[in-house]
C-alpha cells in the first residue's frame, strides 16, 4: 500500500471520527491542531485505524508517535510485514 | 432476578486486558418483572401501552405486554459492568437488533463474547445475544473501554 492510499483512507477515518470533513490530513498533523482530539477520540481514532487496515498495534508503538506522518510510516511497515 | 435485585458493586468482576482473549464469554440470567416495567416507564417516560397493557398488546398480535428493548440493553449493561470485563469497564458504543419480543416474567439470558481486543487502546469488542427458551430474541455488539491506571 503506498502512502497516498494510506492518507486517503486516513482522511476518511479522521472525517468520521471528528465529524469534520474540512480536516486535511498531512504528515505534520498532531493532536494540538484539532480541538476535539482528546484522549477518548484518540482511542476511537486508533481503533478505527486498526480495523480499517486490519492491523494491530502495541501501546508502545502508538505511544511513541509524534505526528500523523509517523503513524503512516507505522501503518506502512506493519502492512508490509 | 429482577432489576431491583441487581448485585452490588462489590460483586463486580475485574478482568484485566490480558484475561480477555477472543472467545471469552459470560452471561447473566434474568427475568423482567412488572415492577421493573413500571420503574422503567417512570424513568423513561415511555408509557406506550404495548409495554404497559397486556390487553392492548394482545390486540396487536403479541402474547402480552412486551418488555422494553432498553431493558435488554440494561441487562447487557449489567453483564458488562459486573462480569465482562466488570468494574473497570466504560461503554464506548452499543447497538442491538431486536428479533423477537420478550414478555414480562419470561426467563431470559444475555450473553457476551469477546470478538476483538485492541491492546494498544484497551478497547474490547463484544458480541451480544439475548435468548429465551433457546430462541434468539436480540443480537448486537458493544465496544467497551477498559479504564487502565
Amino acid at each position: 500500500m503506498d502512502n497516498q492510499a494510506i492518507y486517503d483512507r486516513l482522511t476518511e477515518i479522521f472525517h468520521d471520527v471528528f465529524d469534520d470533513d474540512s480536516i486535511v490530513v498531512t504528515p505534520e498533523l498532531t493532536a494540538s491542531d484539532i480541538d476535539e482530539w482528546d484522549s477518548l477520540t484518540h482511542i476511537r481514532l486508533v481503533v478505527s485505524i486498526e480495523r480499517s487496515f486490519h492491523l494491530k498495534f502495541s501501546a508502545a508503538e502508538v505511544g511513541r508517535l509524534k505526528n500523523v506522518g509517523e503513524f503512516v510510516e507505522l501503518i506502512r511497515m506493519k502492512a508490509a510485514a | 432476578m429482577s432489576i431491583a435485585e441487581a448485585p452490588a458493586l462489590a460483586d463486580a468482576a475485574t478482568l484485566a486486558l490480558n484475561e480477555l482473549a477472543e472467545g471469552h464469554s459470560a452471561s447473566v440470567d434474568f427475568t423482567i418483572t412488572h415492577d421493573d416495567m413500571r420503574a422503567f416507564a417512570v424513568i423513561s417516560g415511555d408509557r406506550n401501552p404495548l409495554h404497559t397493557d397486556d390487553t392492548f398488546a394482545r390486540s396487536k398480535g403479541f402474547e402480552g405486554a412486551v418488555v422494553y428493548g432498553a431493558l435488554l440493553v440494561a441487562k447487557a449493561s449489567q453483564l458488562i459492568g459486573m462480569k465482562l470485563p466488570g468494574r473497570d469497564a466504560v461503554w464506548a458504543s452499543v447497538s442491538m437488533e431486536f428479533r423477537k419480543p420478550l414478555y414480562v416474567n419470561q426467563a431470559a439470558q444475555v450473553e457476551g463474547t469477546v470478538a476483538g481486543v485492541s491492546v494498544s487502546t484497551g478497547m474490547i469488542e463484544l458480541k451480544l445475544s439475548v435468548r429465551a427458551a433457546g430462541k434468539l430474541l436480540a443480537k448486537g455488539q458493544a465496544e467497551v473501554l477498559l479504564a487502565q491506571p
